[in-house]
């Protein structure tokens, strides 16, 4: 039975269409687990909202634009201090969240006045910032209010400012990911090919779908440099909101997370021409054979070797130490949903890791056709798992390491199971050489840290003795 | 650090006036639902579940996370677009039977509601009914309390939001007026599980025995050898249905337990007692005096000598290094109000104050901003539905010069960016390491902040190199 029922779900059985054991020589066509459907209420799903898929994950990471959140204080709140996307200008994007602040007033006799109002105060407030995004929330939207409207009155008022809006409330779709996709749309509608910025190099791409995690896309952009590809739009990581309006003008489309920002490459492929490569941004092997892949496109595949000769000869090295200590060491990844097909077999093949379990939180059935192809046999494969569930999976893969958030990471330590940050990571950036160098050293000092087996001892037990835990210099 | 100004010429005045601006640029606090989840945790056997998108609980988790460095569990509805149009009771109702099928120890179950849900205009009271009906008849052994707490996002903050879900609580537990137990019920109000440790010592060191309302010590849990997850409130569903057989209730928090205490006075007769927060000697001492009043029990020599300790420790302190050092505080109404007492106590000046929430009313009745009023020989500024940008926009403009900044760490980067101490205070505090375990309350607490102070004010000396050669002899 490829299709689990677990213990815990057995009161909600229709859960074991959404999670998958792959077993050998199976047709897998028959066994894809459902994913972007509705969460079943009251199971502690790990799953977001799709306000906070367009705020918090693609807008909210550029780094000159006030993202204002028209509805009540929490939306905003919430949105802050929850990412480590940081940008070259001091962190904009981190510092601030904007408000409407909505009040009951407000929801019984509109907001439009008050969000007018809020965004005149943050423009007049932040007189540098002349770029803006608004998005609606549950309650804005649910009273009707007209943002695309109040954004043209501040925009003609203002004829410095650009305004974009953004219209998906939490409770629009089943997580995050139908705000993924608002704001890749919306984008492309209303935003592209209303700017054209100087092209300075006959290669040129927008990198679509890399937010700059702990400077991922600061990492990668060394190599670009190097290879002398302009990059004219970076979706979204240390981005800029001009840059984004200019995404017509590049040769090339190169897609790190295609869940998320799929979306505007396939609309650029079809209405601009621009072709989509889509590429995996993390691990030795993956990473070169993406690098290699651009180089081709453009034809300088003698810069792409050496690019990735003397990476390999700087990176590799220190890599093999860290393989040569993970070997046969057990993953769970418990994020988002890409990162699952991203790293199942990068650190299988690059660390020598094997991949026990995954679960999404977001991911569709296209990222799980994805995945059950790269991963390994004996694996579980979950579609939005929860709390009692990840329990039970534990008990039955034992992982030497979990890649999750934070969160659950704290759940799993009263398990003695050290966890590594599988969103905003520990030291990142994860991305490129360098960066799967950090992941492998923050995986070895999780997997190797001496407080586990400190944590298993029970001074009470007179058979037992502390250990004195042996470990290498890195 | 700033020269000591020798005298003050003129008579100081304290003003306390609302935010200028109509929106919000980086808000102080969370909205209601959050509070409210809050409170939830604080009881045994409880898991909220909160009506609304799933952002309005991943997000809050994850703060909660942050701030405790543990995991609480917290449930969602997972509202989505057809319960937006015909309304999401069926999905209270179903969260309601998938906790109670997979949590076989759940007793109470508080149904938050949220800005859509209360929107939607969803009958939260007559959906129980219909929950009770279905609990009943699937599990006839079983009580499990179900709460309505309605906490729309567009009113309040996380503060009401959580005196809402507690009196909430205690109405829906709490129904019957049994014999005398003794007892004293204590509600602390939203502070740390180091403050309830200590307050419990307290009660303990006078013979006081005390039912703490709602008791989070162990949101401090420990990593076990048998991997046990203690990581919930410690209230049970007897003591609150004993708070209404108590002596007295004594709410420490005007604005977070006050209404409580009300609704036991009024229901069971319970004697409600308001005292301030106990930060600083003196309300301390006043909190201890009352409730020496109202058991009979004496003050114990151990607690004098307690105060004694704090106190001899503060005096190092106080004129040497605090003396005529400007302070701003931001927080929750009780803590700032409070420790603007401490302040005063150790000379410190407390030139600004911000606090958020709508409740400018409330604020003129509370005494302690007429005490502040009497007591302050320099100018002093109070807002009110204040956010962070008020602060930082009066330091950047030079209209406050600040030696210190007391607050959470949602307002790191003001003090980062103009290079002012700042000692992390309230919740929540994610990024300083065990601030939880920490008391601020009782003379304990006042001493340990005291020294906090003072060694940020010693570390800034030595990074700024500003006289750093006093502390080579002290």
């Amino acid at each position: 039975m490829p299709m689990v029922l677990l213990e815990c779900d057995k009161d909600i059985p229709e859960r074991q269409k959404h999670i998958y054991l792959k077993a050998p020589d199976e047709d897998t066509r028959e066994y894809l687990p459902i994913a972007n459907a509705a969460t079943i209420p009251g199971t502690l799903s790990e799953r977001g909202c799709a306000f906070c898929g367009a705020k918090l994950v693609i807008g909210g990471v550029l780094k000159d634009t006030i993202q204002m959140i028209h509805g009540p204080l929490g939306c905003a709140y919430d949105t802050w201090h929850t990412k480590r996307y940081p940008t070259d200008n001091g962190h904009f994007n981190m510092k601030y969240v904007w408000s409407t602040d909505m009040k009951e007033s407000h929801i019984v006799f509109g907001g439009e006045k008050r969000l007018e109002q809020s965004m005149n105060e943050a423009f007049d407030e932040m007189p540098d910032i002349k770029r803006m995004i608004v998005y609606t929330t549950c309650p804005t939207a649910l009273i009707g209010d007209d943002i695309k409207a109040v954004a043209k009155k501040v925009m003609k008022e203002r004829p410095d400012v650009d305004i974009f809006t953004v219209e998906c409330p939490g409770f629009s779709g089943v997580s995050q990911s139908k705000g993924h996709h608002v704001l890749n749309i919306g984008w492309i509608n209303e935003k592209v090919e209303t700017l054209e910025k100087e092209i300075t190099s006959e290669y040129t791409m927008n990198f679509i779908g890399d937010f700059n995690i702990q400077g991922d896309t600061q990492l990668l952009q060394t190599y670009w440099d190097k290879l002398g590809i302009q990059v004219v739009a970076h979706f979204t990581g240390n981005g800029t909101y001009d840059d984004l309006r200019c995404m017509h003008q590049a040769k090339l489309n190169v897609v790190n997370c295609a869940r998320s920002s799929g979306y505007i490459a396939n609309e650029l492929k079809k209405r601009y021409g621009i072709p989509r490569l889509d590429i995996d941004s993390w691990g030795f092997s993956y990473m070169a054979e993406g690098i290699r892949k651009i180089c081709a496109f453009f034809g300088i595949e003698e810069r792409g070797e050496a690019l990735i000769a003397e990476e390999e000869a700087k990176w590799k090295p220190k890599l093999d130490w860290y393989k040569e200590r993970l070997q046969g060491k057990k993953m769970a990844i418990w994020t988002g949903g890409p990162r699952l097909w991203h790293w199942t077999k990068s650190v299988e093949d690059d660390l020598g890791i094997q991949v026990v379990a995954m679960s999404s939180k977001f991911g569709h059935e296209e990222d799980f056709e994805k995945v059950i192809a790269r991963g390994r046999e004996g694996t579980y494969y979950i579609d939005d798992g929860n709390e009692l569930e990840f329990f039970e999976i534990i008990d039955l893969v034992k992982p030497d390491v979990i890649f999750t958030g934070p969160r659950v990471g704290e759940l799993v330590k009263k398990l003695h199971i050290p966890y590594v940050n599988g969103h905003g990571y520990h030291n990142g950036p994860y991305m490129g050489f360098e960066g799967f160098v950090n992941l492998a050293r923050d995986t070895y000092n999780a997997v190797y840290n001496p407080l586990r087996h400190l944590a298993a001892v029970d001074i009470r037990d007179k058979a037992q003795s502390t250990p004195v835990i042996m470990r290498e210099a890195a | 650090m700033s020269a000591c100004d020798t005298a003050a010429v003129k008579p100081a005045e304290v003003k306390l006036v609302p935010k200028d601006r109509g929106g919000i640029i980086n808000p102080m606090y969370d909205c209601q639902p959050a509070g409210a989840q809050f409170a939830g945790i604080g009881v045994k056997d409880c898991i909220p579940l909160v009506h609304g998108g799933q952002g309005c609980t991943m997000f809050v988790r994850l703060l909660f996370a942050q701030h405790f460095k543990e995991n609480f569990d917290i449930a969602s509805t997972s509202l989505h677009e057809e319960s937006a149009v015909f309304g999401g009771t069926k999905r209270v109702e179903e969260g309601v039977m998938v906790l109670a099928k997979r949590y076989p120890n759940l007793r109470v179950i508080p149904i938050i509601t949220t800005c859509s849900t209360e929107v939607i205009g969803d009958d939260i009271e007559g959906t129980i009914n219909n929950c009770n009906r279905a609990l009943k008849a699937e599990f006839p052994d079983r009580q499990i309390y179900l709460a309505p707490v309605h906490t729309p996002s567009f009113k309040g903050s996380h503060v009401s939001g959580y005196a809402e879900c507690l009196k909430s609580m205690v109405k829906t537990i709490a129904k019957t007026k049994g014999a005398p137990n003794g007892k004293l019920n204590l509600i602390p109000g939203w502070v740390n599980p180091g403050d309830i440790t200590l307050l419990k010592y307290y009660m303990k060191e006078m013979g006081v025995d005390a039912n703490i309302l709602v008791d989070t010590e162990d949101f401090d849990s420990p990593m076990m050898p048998n991997k046990v997850i203690d990581t919930h409130g410690r209230t049970t569903v007897e003591d609150i249905q004993e708070s209404a057989n108590a002596v007295a209730t004594v709410a420490l928090a005007r604005y977070e337990g006050a209404t409580t205490s009300e609704y036991l006075q009024d229901a069971f007769e319970v004697p409600h007692n308001l005292v301030n927060t106990p930060y600083g000697i003196k309300n301390t001492d006043d909190m201890l005096r009352k409730i020496s009043e109202i058991t009979g029990k004496e003050i114990p020599e151990s607690l004098v000598r307690e105060r004694g300790i704090a106190l001899d420790a503060l005096a190092d302190l106080a004129h040497m290094f605090f003396a005529n050092k400007k302070v701003a505080i931001f927080g929750h109404p009780d803590l700032v109000l409070g420790l603007a007492q401490f302040c005063m106590e150790v000379e410190l000046e407390p030139v600004l104050l911000l606090i958020g929430d709508d409740q400018g009313s409330k604020y003129k009745k509370d005494s302690r901003i007429a005490e502040l009023k009497a007591s302050a020989h320099f100018d002093m500024e109070i807002i009110h539905n204040a956010d962070l940008w008020d602060l930082e926009k009066k330091i950047a403009k030079g209209e406050v010069k600040l030696d210190l900044i007391m607050g959470h760490s949602k307002g790191r980067y003001i003090a980062i960016d103009a290079n002012i101490p700042m000692v992390r205070v309230g919740f929540p505090t994610f990024d300083r390491a065990g601030l939880y375990r920490k008391p601020t309350v009782g003379y304990k607490g006042a001493m340990e902040l005291a020294e906090s102070i003072a060694n940020a004010m010693f570390a800034h000396m030595e990074y700024t190199r500003d006289r750093e050669w006093i502390l080579n002899t002290w």
